[in-house]
């Protein structure tokens, strides 16, 4: 990994112990490592919540986390942010998620056979995001409605939200 | 970093350290990110602001006729 355009603090110099809690929670989940939180740092305040808000929006919620896994590495590959692209959950490894499915869901989801409908629509969500936004109209979210539920699209919007804007800002950094 | 991320580069940070210290921009690209992101998250959603730039509690329909998708100054209704 080539060195960010900011340096991340050294972990022993974070001094938080909440902070040092959601470090050692990325690491087990794979996402984030130390990089992004490390940086954050610098800001003082700032690095526990928005550290907490990315595993949280990643990790919990009732929506798929290996769907999850996908959607953020495609973000992170629109993004143009090659940190995030190449950070991979263990939990979602673990659960049967591969490289395949992954390069299909970034590549080429519509014509893929590896998902469901509902899988689909979350995908489309996640790539017009910041794509194509105008494409995500009223007729759009009745779609996603007949698949999930409100308080999963407040969680997939969210997520992709929170994610895709921090993956600009962690590319800007050059940090891998 | 919302229009043309790849134009800030080394150079464009050795610039932002000349005005601002690492922690300024560390907390300016955090926030940066996160507006990038959430406000496209919630124009999909088309809800509007709660008041209108007199100050008035209005509903929806009411408030989509007032801010449509041009931006409306609270600070220049106020002035």
């Amino acid at each position: 990994m080539s060195a960010p355009l900011i340096a991340p603090l050294a972990r022993a110099d974070a001094g938080d112990p909440a902070l040092a809690a959601l470090i050692e929670r990325g690491e087990r989940l794979g996402v984030p490592d130390e990089t992004f939180p490390l940086i954050l740092a610098r800001a003082p305040g700032y690095a526990q919540p928005l550290m907490r808000a990315l595993i949280v929006s990643h990790a919990d919620g009732a929506v798929d986390h290996k769907l999850k896994e996908i959607i953020r590495i495609l973000l992170a590959r629109r993004a143009g942010d090659a940190y995030f692209a190449g950070l991979r959950s263990k939990r979602a490894r673990d659960a049967g998620l591969d490289e395949a499915t992954i390069a299909a869901g970034v590549d080429d989801y519509e014509r893929s056979t590896r998902f469901t409908e509902a899988e689909k629509w979350a995908l489309r969500y996640a790539d017009n995001m910041y794509l194509n936004a105008d494409a995500i109209d009223a007729a759009f979210y009745a779609q996603l409605k007949r698949h999930y539920s409100e308080a999963q699209i407040m969680e997939l919007g969210a997520f992709i939200a929170f994610h895709y804007g921090m993956q600009v800002f962690m590319g800007t950094l050059r940090a891998a | 970093m919302a229009g043309d991320p790849a134009a800030i580069d080394a150079g464009f940070y050795d610039e932002l350290r000349r005005h601002y210290s690492e922690p300024e921009i560390v907390e300016l690209g955090a926030f940066i990110g996160f507006n990038i992101g959430y406000h496209t998250f919630f124009g999909t959603l088309k809800f509007y602001p709660m008041f209108a730039p007199d100050g008035r509690l209005v509903d929806q329909q009411e408030s989509a006729r007032i801010y449509g998708a041009a931006p409306v100054s609270l600070a220049g209704a106020a002035a």
